[in-house]
């Protein structure tokens, strides 16, 4: 990680929202707020705007009046040196994940555990991780689950017996949280595993993640 | 005018008439007379005669009217439940004129009835948008940031201080979840942000969560456009297939399919549950096939006890619409550019 904060745009158009967003973005030391906007064609204006300066991260909510996350996140993507970006939505519905990834997206963050996932999601974008949330993790972990049942061959070596536990338990659908709580591991523990778990399926950027949910019918291509 | 196209009205006289006449008739030119003491055999021949007049007068009218009584009894026996129905006319006046008027008004009913469910229809389908809405850009928001506050809060505050923030926090957490479950299912969200197939996807995901059965979907490429209300037909038709799936059929498997036959989008629930010879009132069939008529589509269900169940239902594409270009494939990993 550089020594220099990652330089963050907010785009909701909740002013609250966004100041909330500010406030938990800004107790991080490596996390910086330069610029906010309130719909998706005044974020591109900003992104234009020589004064604003280089923005390293661009934080979308979904639903925008005028021009929306998604709309606004395949034109950002289209730029020369894109920034990277992550959706903030209501919408805990894996097909916008999966729609988010293939607009160019790093992640998506429901606002519902935006305080704890947020900041940890807005890191995995700048190491160039996906931040793969929860509903779409159990849809790609089940689908995994059917093909070894089916006998087919899948990718990655074999998960260890934690591993095993934690894929069962999102498999069913529990939150990192509730998992943390089943195990009596920390947070932290569980998001490693997870991690780790994706790792070993050999889907750790967006688009591997995208590519799978695509061959494996969970989106639409 | 020809006689057969006379009023009813007029026909009767004109039957009698003819009847009389003919009595008359045979009265004036036959060799018979009638004695002031009426004679048996004279009386004889009158009621011989009287009796021709009558069957005849009786067997003519019989031919006319006989008709309308038939219709008017099918006319009691036609519901509404049934629509399209249509009494078959007779091959004679005047019934076939009265079937004609009969059909004809049972086809303005029907026409009334369907646009005013459909107005009912379109009216619940916005006011659930509206509420939809605000819950996730009014309350959605507010709670959002209540929770984000106390997040904020949480870090700053005495220890002894903290575990009511967290409690106060989880609550805040449960209300917005809440809120966002009861605006998901009074509205698709995702079918108006990003489509049929991606709604109905989301669909498929929700039922393979719920663990009832295997679903294995399939839908075909370069489908033709649909108008936005045909879309939430087949997403409505599809969401309530699947429910009673899973909650009346036992199946272990399930077939969703969108396909294009000819001019039409056809979507396909079937399964290998119990299935049953009479299809449950309460199962939303009926919603279902007003649903379908919104849109000029067909609905038809089969099933058969042991065989499981199929639901299918064919709309008309948009003819205005041009057709869905093939969205291009994923960007590479970091560049975005095309």
């Amino acid at each position: 990680m550089t020594t220099q904060p990652t330089r963050v745009m907010l785009v909701d158009d909740h002013t609250l929202v966004r100041r909330g967003v500010r406030l938990i973005l800004e107790q991080e030391p490596d996390l910086e707020v330069v610029a906010e906007a309130g719909d998706g064609a005044e974020a591109l204006a900003l992104l234009r705007d020589p004064e604003v300066g280089p923005v390293d991260l661009v934080v979308l909510d979904i639903a925008m009046p005028r021009m929306t996350g998604l709309q606004a996140a395949r034109e950002i993507a289209r730029r020369q040196d894109p920034p990277r970006m992550l959706m903030l939505s209501m919408h805990d519905n894996e097909q916008y994940f999966f729609e988010s990834l293939k607009a160019g997206a790093s992640g998506y963050v429901l606002k519902s555990v935006a305080d704890e996932d947020l900041v940890a999601a807005c890191r995995a974008a700048m190491r160039g991780e996906a931040f793969v949330y929860p509903g779409a993790m159990s849809a790609l972990v089940r689908d995994y689950l059917d093909r070894i049942r089916r006998g087919e061959r899948v990718p990655g070596s074999v998960l260890t017996a934690r591993e095993d536990e934690v894929l069962k338990l999102i498999a069913e659908g529990s939150s990192s949280k509730e998992i943390a709580r089943a195990l009596t591991i920390s947070l932290k523990t569980v998001e490693r595993h997870r991690a780790n778990i994706l790792a070993k399926l050999g889907m750790r950027d967006r688009t591997q993640l995208t590519r799978y949910a695509i061959r494996a019918g969970l989106i639409e291509p | 005018m020809r006689v057969a196209e006379l009023p009813l009205y007029w026909k009767v006289c004109l039957i009698n008439g003819a009847v009389f006449a003919a009595g008359t008739l045979v009265l004036a030119l036959a060799p018979l007379s009638v004695s002031e003491q009426v004679l048996a055999s004279e009386a004889a021949v009158l009621a011989v005669g009287l009796t021709l007049m009558v069957a005849t007068n009786a067997a003519l009218l019989r031919r006319s009217l006989a008709p309308v009584d038939r219709v008017a009894r099918q006319m009691q026996q036609t519901g509404l439940v049934d629509s399209g129905t249509r009494l078959e006319p007779p091959s004679s006046e005047p019934g076939d004129r009265l079937v004609a008027a009969f059909n004809q008004m049972l086809d303005r009913v029907e026409a009334e009835r369907s646009t005013s469910n459909a107005k009912a229809l379109a009216a619940q389908e916005a006011e659930r948008h509206r509420i939809a809405q605000e819950l996730h850009d009014e309350v959605g928001q507010t709670l959002t940031v209540v929770l984000l506050g106390l997040k904020q809060l949480e870090s700053r505050a005495p220890d002894e201080l903290v575990p009511d923030l967290v409690a106060a926090k989880e609550t805040a957490r449960d209300a917005l979840d809440e809120v966002r479950r009861v605006a998901r299912r009074l509205r698709p969200g995702v079918l108006e942000d990003l489509g049929l197939h991606s709604a109905l996807a989301a669909l498929a995901t929700d039922f393979s969560a719920a663990g009832r059965a295997q679903l294995t979907r399939t839908f075909g490429r370069g489908l033709p456009p649909l108008s936005n209300e045909a879309e939430l037909v087949v997403y409505r038709v599809a969401q309530e297939a699947l429910t009673n799936v899973a909650r009346h059929a036992e199946a272990h498997h399930v077939d969703l399919s969108l396909t294009r036959l000819g001019d039409r989008v056809v979507l396909e629930v079937t399964d290998d549950g119990r299935g049953c010879a009479h299809l449950e009132p309460g199962s939303g069939v009926l919603g279902m096939r007003e649903r379908a008529v919104l849109v000029g589509g067909e609905l038809s269900i089969s099933s058969r006890p042991g065989q499981g169940t199929r639901v299918r239902l064919a709309v008309p594409c948009e003819p205005g619409l041009p057709d869905v270009p093939d969205v291009p494939d994923v960007p590479d990993a970091g560049g975005s550019r095309r």
